[in-house]
């Protein structure tokens, strides 16, 4: 199977089970919607009976955010321009390849949610893996055998991030970047240097990040139960598929990006009105659906390329699980 | 006398001096000064320097000697001659601006290597043919730091009597540093900028040398500055006045000499990377200005917004204020990286942008419109920095800001990610003048941190800057909207035409704007100037019930900051009505009740914003129609989308 073979399929399979991309759409909702109402009411309590709101409610009032940001604490705080349009995106990405700090509140919720992810991994997997419905019982069942198994290989996994955010980040920007441009009087320059460190650190990223990627695929595929042997086993399916397995990252990052760039075409800003403003609030949510559409082909894609690789599409080696019958229908 | 002088200076002000003056006078003026002679003098000239200065870019070296030709003007005899040694601040991390500069925070000045700090070494003093050197010592008039070495005194063997001249001649060498403070080096890029040894300025009550520190600048008396610099040769060289002679010497080295009249200061530049660009400014009722851009060559297709903004604000400064006399000026856009950007000498200032400008946003207008600005704030008024640096910087805040208004707005906010390289602009946030221009912000968040007429080197040397710049701009322009621009604009005038090439205090300006306003604001400088107080109205309490066929009203207004400023308020009803009350704003609270046939529907304190310094403005209104709620719920869900997306990148992960 090709690169661009699985990456069809992938999304043919995301496309078929649209349960599931409602659903991590939902999980997403639960874990922001609770941080959302209680910045409402920090906004709220703020703006109290004021002539302010009447100009918040319909557009940017500058004047007021920065009134709001002067008293805000912890999640208030993050209450900034930024958050207006393609400027959140351009906040979050340069906020994960800058290693920036964010509020402990935004920490919590960040760790609750990958939980979640966790969570849901082995369900999600096992039905692009079987590529028919599991229905819930299947999907749960599937989430909740690999649960404990994901959340080994997560230790790693984190383990690995520690060392890629806790000590080659700080080399490269804190100690290298500053290094290399430290006599450098050209912006120009000093901008490909980061760029340069941003693509070493991306790909390290990557690189870490498809190697577990194939490791939840084998683990659920083929139900493995040592998460260091489904490590070595991923990483040796991609050694001997390289090619594809990168090719097939570019493509799916590249899915990302085109999402990315009609976003930043259609959010400009916050609308200059109150129904612009919710008109953008729902693109929003379009281009959350997308971001998570495009996690997800990541994930079913590459359990298309490594089943056509080893030529069992839709096999799985542990059994489909089934709704155990009643004793009552036993009797019968 | 003075207030006769003062209405003089009113009355030339007002009749915008340069449409007086003869065409051709005006010419030939104009050619003198574009060489650097102004005639006649524009300034008692009594610190006169003769300098020729080398550098070694290898080392970072720099040669020198000078000529000083002093004359006291003052009615006191001077004992000893006080000398600044500015470099010496950055000599390591127990000089005084060091220390200052570490309360700042943000400067990991320890990472430095040690040829990255700088000095400057005086090794002979003559005065008067006398050898001196031998009795040099530091002094330490500010803090007594014993490991200050930044002013340097000299004892004379003859007092110099009033009206009495000597000549000084000084030999040192120097270190260039890496950037500390605007000056310094990176690369092949060399800004050499408070660099010789340099007289502090006489007055009655003695000297006023004041150490270097880390928040304040400058302050030296007006005079000639014929410099001769040697640099590499093809290296371009920008500086303070006009290239006079340019000589190639053996080894491989060019001698510019640069020669200018009437000035404070003498910085200069060099770089073999600079693009040189000219241009001109011209106006009907003000003299030709030649222009000259050292540009870096990443930011060619920007040498016409530099250009734009010097003359904008050669034109609004030269409208409003007095002309710009010296003919030319150098416009200097400094390395990346070099720290040298956003600074002003006399007639060379450096501006400062980035290599992604996009358009809609002032960078660089803003920072050029700001140092060219100086010209006339801090070059032409020669107010002491080291003590009164609101007289410049906030003149100049409040200058920039209404001088970018008239030209570049819309004027978008913009945020730079990765790393600052990349910018994004908010085309829903136009940045307005009385806000961001003044740089509310900032102020309120340091507003409390003392007053203003403390002496700005006691300045906390974090929060001095929301001080000097956003409080002195953020009153000014509230005098402009109370008080009216033409008031306002006839008194700064007055005060730049009745101190210009001279050394106004404080009291100075208060004395011209009670002149020039028929009032007497003291009450107003007590509040602004002389006090950390901060102003805050709102409207504590909003009520309508109905009583028979009427509706009884009430509103309660109340002064929640210690400062006083009279305020209007507008109370606005269902039928359409509304009532402006105008209170003094004295006492802590005060109640307006209304019986009307319709209920009232809002109530608002200062609704035209006259107060600018009113801290917090979102309380100064109140509705019985709120729409906070539902403000709140629309930015929670846009906020919603950027915490989703901070997950969905985090997730990526996992």
């Amino acid at each position: 199977m090709s690169p661009l073979a699985a990456w069809i399929d992938g999304a043919r399979r995301v496309v078929r089970a649209p349960a599931i991309l409602m659903g991590v759409w939902a999980l997403t909702l639960i874990v922001s919607v609770p941080l959302a109402f209680a910045l409402r009411a920090m906004l709220a309590q703020h703006l109290g009976a004021s002539l302010a709101a009447d100009t918040a409610a319909s557009g940017v009032n500058y004047d007021w955010m920065q009134e709001f940001a002067e008293q805000a604490s912890g999640l208030g705080t993050t209450f900034k321009p930024t958050i207006i349009g393609f400027g959140a995106v351009l906040d979050n990405a340069s906020a994960l390849l800058d290693a920036a700090p964010r509020p402990a509140v935004i920490v919590g919720a960040a760790s609750v949610y990958i939980v979640l992810w966790i969570f849901m991994a082995g369900g999600i997997i096992d039905r692009y893996a079987r590529d028919r419905p599991t229905r819930a019982f299947g999907f749960f069942a599937g989430a909740g055998e690999f649960f404990f198994r994901f959340l080994r290989l997560a230790l790693v996994q984190w383990l690995v991030y520690a060392v890629l955010f806790g000590a080659l980040h700080p080399w490269l920007f804190d100690t290298l970047y500053p290094r290399i441009t430290h006599e450098m009087s050209v912006e120009r320059t000093a901008f490909l240097v980061r760029v340069g460190m941003y693509l070493v650190f991306g790909a390290m990223l990557a690189a870490s990040t498809m190697i577990f990627d194939y490791a939840k695929v084998r683990a659920v595929v083929e139900d493995r139960r040592s998460m260091i042997g489904a490590i070595g086993a991923a990483a040796a399916f991609i050694r001997r598929n390289a090619g594809a397995a990168i090719a097939l990252f570019l493509l799916n990052f590249a899915s990302f990006i085109a999402a990315l760039a009609i976003y930043g075409l259609i959010a400009r800003g916050s609308g200059r009105s109150a129904l612009l403003m919710w008109l953008g609030v729902g693109a929003g949510q379009l281009y959350v659906l997308a971001r998570l559409w495009i996690k997800l082909t990541f994930w079913a894609s590459e359990t298309a390329l490594f089943q056509g690789r080893l030529g069992h599409a839709g096999y799985v080696v542990r059994a489909a699980p089934t709704w155990p019958d009643s004793p009552a229908a036993d009797a019968i | 006398m003075r207030r006769l002088l003062i209405a003089v200076l009113f009355a030339a002000s007002a009749a915008v001096a340069p449409s007086a003056q003869d065409a051709d006078l005006r010419s030939t003026a104009s050619a003198a000064s574009m060489a650097g002679v102004m005639t006649p003098p524009l300034s008692p000239r009594n610190a006169n320097y003769t300098i020729t200065a080398r550098l070694d870019p290898a080392t970072r070296t720099i040669t020198g000697s000078e000529t000083i030709r002093w004359r006291n003007i003052t009615a006191r005899p001077a004992a000893d001659l006080q000398f600044h040694l500015y470099w010496n601040g950055w000599k390591n991390t127990r000089s005084t601006f060091m220390r200052e500069r570490a309360l700042s925070g943000g400067n990991d000045d320890r990472r430095r290597r040690p040829d990255e700090w700088a000095n400057i070494d005086v090794t002979a003093i003559t005065v008067a043919g006398s050898d001196r050197t031998g009795t040099r010592r530091f002094i330490t008039p500010d803090d007594e730091n014993p490991n200050d070495e930044t002013v340097m005194s000299v004892p004379l063997v003859q007092p110099i009597e009033p009206g009495g001249s000597v000549t000084i001649e000084v030999a040192w060498t120097a270190h260039v540093p890496r950037t500390f403070a605007r000056t310094g080096a990176i690369g092949n890029f060399f800004f050499i900028a408070q660099w010789f040894p340099k007289l502090g300025v006489l007055q009655e009550d003695g000297w006023n040398c004041h150490q270097f520190h880390a928040g304040t600048e400058f302050f030296s008396d007006y005079g000639v500055y014929d410099v001769s610099l040697t640099v590499p040769a093809g290296w371009p060289l920008g500086a303070t006045g006009v290239e006079r002679e340019r000589r190639d010497d053996a080894g491989g080295t060019t001698t510019h000499r640069y020669y200018q009249e009437d000035v404070h200061d003498f910085a200069w530049t060099t770089s073999p990377d600079y693009l040189v660009k000219t241009a001109r400014f011209e106006h009907p009722r003000l003299p030709p200005v030649e222009m000259r851009l050292l540009l870096q060559r990443e930011h060619a297709s920007q040498a016409e917004r530099h250009f734009d903004a010097t003359r904008t604000t050669l034109k609004y400064y030269g409208e409003w204020y007095g002309a710009y006399p010296y003919g030319h000026i150098t416009i200097v856009d400094p390395a990346f990286q070099s720290g040298a950007g956003g600074m002003e000498y006399p007639t060379l200032f450096t501006a400062g942008t980035r290599w992604l400008a996009p358009d809609g946003v002032t960078t660089p207008e803003g920072v050029t419109v700001h140092e060219a600005g100086h010209q006339f704030w801090y070059g032409m008024v020669g107010n002491n920095e080291f003590e009164d640096a609101w007289m410049d910087e906030g003149f100049n805040t409040f200058s920039t800001a209404r001088a970018v208004a008239q030209v570049y707005e819309p004027n978008y906010l913009a945020l730079r990610y990765f790393g600052g390289f990349v910018p994004w602009v908010f085309r829903d946030i136009a940045l307005s003048r009385e806000t961001e221009g003044n740089r509310l912000a900032g102020y309120r968040r340091d507003a409390k941190s003392d007053a203003q007429s403390t002496p700005t080197y006691r300045y906390f040397p974090s929060t001095g800057g929301s001080i000097t710049y956003n409080k002195t701009a953020l009153w000014l322009n509230t005098m402009e909207r109370w008080l009216g621009w033409p008031t306002l604009q006839r008194a700064l005038s007055t005060h730049f035409e009745a101190w210009k090439f001279k050394h106004p205090k404080p009291n100075d300006f208060a004395v011209i704007v009670n002149q020039v306003s028929g009032q007497d604001l003291g009450w107003y400088f007590d509040q602004v100037y002389r006090s950390s107080n901060v102003f805050d109205y709102g409207v504590q309490d909003l009520k309508s019930e109905r009583d028979g066929e009427q509706y009884r009203a009430s509103v309660v207004v109340r002064r929640y900051g210690e400062a006083i400023f009279p305020v209007d308020v507008l109370v606005t009803f269902a039928s359409g009505e509304r009532v402006t009350e105008h209170w003094d704003g004295k006492d802590r609270w005060k109640l307006y009740a209304y019986d009307r046939p319709s209920p009232v529907v809002s109530a608002q304190v200062d609704p035209n914003r006259v107060l600018l310094l009113d801290l917090d403005y979102t309380n100064n209104s109140r509705t019985l129609a709120p729409q906070g709620r539902s403000a709140a719920t629309t930015w929670s869900m846009t906020w919603m989308l950027w915490l989703q997306d901070c997950l969905l990148s985090w997730a990526a992960l996992a």
